[in-house]
């Protein structure tokens, strides 16, 4: 085994793909816990788009029209949310468990009364890359031109998305009205209730934005990589996803870079695997990885990261 | 609705508003849970005035002030702007009829910066909500300048002090176009010098035409800086009047419903051996940064040493190492010559050392255990409190019941949760307990913070009584009138250091003032120039 069998331009692309549903969920989570509102419901969210999309594919054998559904699913259950945690008050961590085992629950019935059995459903067209150039030639110019290609646009639609969402998103959260008065909510709402802003608004747009993106994130997850459901197959990255956001200091496009890690790790380990028979290592252990990396990075370098000072914290507007 | 509110009895005096008010208030009544917080209350506030609100807490200043603010719905009466009657249903319509309110408790984002929290809910923007950082900058410098009011624009609230942090909400309430501005509880939390850079601003506000009310509890500011006094008691304006008809004696039976000792009296200074003694000590914060460096004090039998300071200069870290709550970095900490540098706060309490925490909500009390439970706290593993393990509740009852009597803490009954109490019968009741297990030495960090003049005059009464019963007490506060009526000997903390020892009775407030904000002249009595730095 060389080194340049597992450094490959395929590793990076890989990482990317894989590191997608969790920067996705990543973003949404920044802005909604900027807002003030603690989403553990990512998990929950991204498994019933995953679903709604896939089944909605299936049956309209519109894929985009699964990725319609996706979102507009994984909006719903996130309203519900908003209404527990900012009109009703609730616990925000009780309010998300509810709706990840909700999530667990539903797609596993819809799974028998939809498809007629548990499991996973017939696969789905998946979504074409967005570029398709051709590879040239060979030599040197050639190796450099695979490395561009497959690392930057081998990429199906959502994950250019998702990289977009991550850099307008933080430009936005410092450089226009809507990401102050985000902030704000999150810090101090009384203070942005006092100046006239409207504090069960802005959590409720920002949750909506959370529910907007863990949608696209079960989207991207199966009508443009897996191109099936199978029951619990989010797997815990809407919890990796909530780890990357605290990674990333509550900013999107620090989520986005600390998904990538995970991803890169997902991906190492995936190409390790292939080669476990040389290095004499249980393929279990490299699937370890990222989630080791998850409780290495939550112990470590989380302590010294600063939450919003209001977050999880329900709002009473009058008195 | 503008149903007729019946026949009015306007008890007012005839001292009145001036002729044009710019915001009346007429006939506000706020009901909370058990409580009138308002009772037909009105008041008016004319341009180029500055009316005083005084009351006690409670007295329903705030509530007051929070209706005309938007902040809660009134269940009657009516607010009026330029002699119309205005609907104030939120912050939002305030702002927009030009009132603008500096709370108690600020309403500032403390990792914005400072043009960012005065902009925030107005920002000046160019395309697409992107926020135009350069005019939004510009306003806030203009502001500033036109009104004296000086700010860094692109400091972080954060990293103010919470003098400048108040110049900040000024700022925001002006760049909203504030005609009306309530201040309230406006000096609180601030120096003595920066209580004078306070006025100015004021002064050159209501010379502009604004309109100032400022709610406080504090007599001699009424007395310095308003033009008009209205004086409310238990929801109810009790009396009208101007400083030039009034004194501090009256205003205070005013507000208070009785006479009320204003001066401490106090026997003299007959200091015994020293009970507490600190060597040395250096303390870290929670940044691990020092926080106290390198201090040494003794406090003896019989005697109240006072520490005045800036909040945030070593005090609270002090404190905490000396009750075995933070762990020192070097130095010794004796008491009657044992050592109690690394006790905890358990054995700490037996050695004989009590302590008035300066957050009563988050470690005077448990808020949510009833009057009992909270004075058994810390006691609850003695007999015969306890036995085995078990609590007597009866004898618990009866201890609590006792305390109660003797600290005149006003309860329905000793059942009720700790958090229904007002802050002043909360402080008795820390007080009942602490005193109550007969300490040598007593640590009381803020203990009249946020307490009305009855509360006060109590507290104060307690601690000196301690002293003259040869107790040693430790007294850290912000407010300078406090330390120096109580103290014995002051000391003068800044940055982690005493940096000035003086004599009670020795020192005016201005300079001390000079010392708490890293002054000093040459030849006083400082202590920190020598700087042998660990």
């Amino acid at each position: 085994m060389l080194l340049s069998d597992i450094i490959t331009p395929e590793l990076f692309a890989s990482a990317v793909r894989l590191a997608t549903p969790i920067a996705l969920a990543a973003v949404g989570a920044s802005i909604c816990e900027r807002s003030g509102v603690v989403n553990i419901a990512m998990e929950g969210l991204m498994l019933i788009a995953a679903f709604s999309g896939t089944a909605v594919a299936l049956l309209s054998g519109s894929t985009w029209l699964g990725v319609l559904a996706a979102v507009v699913a994984s909006m719903a259950f996130a309203s519900l949310h908003a209404w527990a945690s900012i009109n009703l008050r609730a616990d925000q961590v009780i309010s998300g468990t509810a709706i990840n085992i909700l999530a667990l629950g539903t797609t596993g019935y819809l799974m028998e009364t939809v498809f007629g059995h548990p499991g996973t459903t017939d696969p789905v067209r998946t979504i074409r890359p967005v570029f398709d150039f051709p590879s040239g030639g060979s030599g040197a110019l050639a190796t450099v031109w695979t490395w561009v290609d497959t690392v930057l646009f081998s990429y199906t639609p959502i994950v250019y998305f998702g990289m977009f969402a991550a850099v307008f998103l933080t430009w936005a959260l410092y450089r226009t009205r809507w990401g102050l008065r985000l902030r704000s909510l999150g810090e101090h709402p009384r203070a942005a209730d006092t100046v006239g802003i409207d504090v069960y608004r802005g959590r409720w747009s920002a949750v909506l934005a959370s529910g907007f993106m863990a949608g696209l994130a079960g989207a991207n997850l199966t009508l443009e990589q897996v191109g099936s459901f199978t029951e619990g197959m989010t797997n815990g990255r809407g919890f990796i996803a909530l780890a990357a956001m605290i990674f990333g200091r509550w900013v999107p496009g620090g989520g986005y870079l600390a998904a990538l890690l995970f991803g890169f790790a997902d991906a190492l380990q995936l190409k390790l695997q292939i080669f476990s028979d040389v290095i004499d290592i249980p393929p279990q252990f490299f699937l370890m990885l990222p989630y080791v990396l998850t409780v290495v990075v939550l112990a470590g370098v989380v302590g010294r990261a600063v939450a919003p000072a209001a977050v999880g914290k329900p709002y009473k507007a009058k008195g | 609705m503008t149903a007729d509110p019946g026949p009015v009895v306007c008890d007012l005096p005839e001292t009145g508003p001036s002729p044009d008010p710019v915001l009346e208030l007429r006939h506000i009544t706020k009901r909370f849970p058990g409580v009138l917080a308002n009772d037909d209350v009105s008041i008016a506030v004319a341009p180029g005035e500055v009316l005083a609100l005084l009351g006690e807490n409670g007295a329903g200043k705030s509530t007051l002030m929070n209706v005309a603010y938007g902040l809660l719905a009134p269940d009657a009466g009516e607010v009026l702007v330029d002699g119309r009657v205005v609907s104030v249903r939120a912050p939002r319509d305030a702002i927009a009829l030009g009132i603008g309110m500096v709370h108690q408790h600020f309403m500032l984002v403390e990792p914005l910066t400072v043009t960012e929290n005065i902009v925030l809910g107005g920002e000046p923007t160019s395309a697409f909500g992107v926020i135009d950082r350069d005019v939004a900058r510009r306003r806030v410098v203009e502001l500033s300048d036109r009104y004296g009011l000086k700010v860094e624009p692109d400091a972080r609230v954060r990293d103010l002090s919470v003098g400048r942090q108040q110049r900040v909400e000024i700022l925001k309430a002006l760049y909203r176009d504030a005609r009306i501005l309530i201040l309230d509880e406006p000096t609180a939390v601030l120096t003595p010098q920066e209580v004078n850079e306070l006025f100015d601003i004021v002064r050159e506000l209501v010379s502009e035409g604004l309109a100032v009310v400022i709610i406080t509890h504090k007599l001699e500011e009424v007395m310095a800086f308003s033009d008009r006094i209205v004086v409310m008691r238990a929801g109810r304006v009790v009396g009208e009047t101007v400083p030039s008809a009034c004194d501090e004696q009256s205003l205070a039976r005013m507000m208070v419903g009785r006479d009320v000792v204003l001066r401490v009296e106090k026997s003299p200074h007959q200091p015994g051996s020293p009970l507490l003694e600190v060597m040395n000590l250096s303390v870290l914060d929670d940044r691990k940064l020092p926080a106290v460096r390198d201090v040494s004090l003794v406090v003896r039998a019989g005697e109240v040493v006072g520490i005045a300071g800036v909040d945030g200069n070593g005090q609270r870290e002090l404190v905490e190492a000396i009750m075995g709550l933070r762990r020192p970095t070097q130095g010794t900490i004796t008491l009657k010559g044992r050592d109690i540098t690394h006790d905890n706060p358990r054995r700490t309490i037996a050695a004989g050392v009590s302590h008035v925490p300066e957050d009563r909500h988050r470690r005077g009390l448990v808020l949510d255990f009833d009057l009992v439970e909270n004075v058994a706290l810390g006691d609850h593993r003695r007999p015969p409190f306890s036995r085995y393990g078990i609590l007597d509740r009866a004898k618990l009852e009866q201890e609590a019941r006792r305390r109660i009597a003797e600290y005149d803490v006003r309860t329905p009954d000793e059942h009720v949760a700790a958090a229904n109490l007002s802050g002043g019968n909360q402080q008795k009741l820390v007080l009942a307990r602490e005193l109550g297990r007969d300490p040598d030495v007593l640590i009381a960090a803020q203990p009249t913070r946020g307490l009305d003049v009855g509360a006060i005059e109590f507290v104060h009464r307690r601690i000196l009584a301690e002293r003259d019963c040869g107790k040693g007490v430790l007294l850290v506060s912000m407010e300078l009138e406090e330390v120096m009526s109580l103290s014995d000997r002051i000391l003068v903390m800044y940055e982690g250091r005493v940096v000035a020892e003086f004599e009670g009775g020795a020192v005016t407030e201005e300079e001390l003032g000079v010392f708490m904000t890293g002054g000093g002249r040459p030849g006083a009595e400082a202590l920190g120039s020598e700087g042998t730095d660990a």
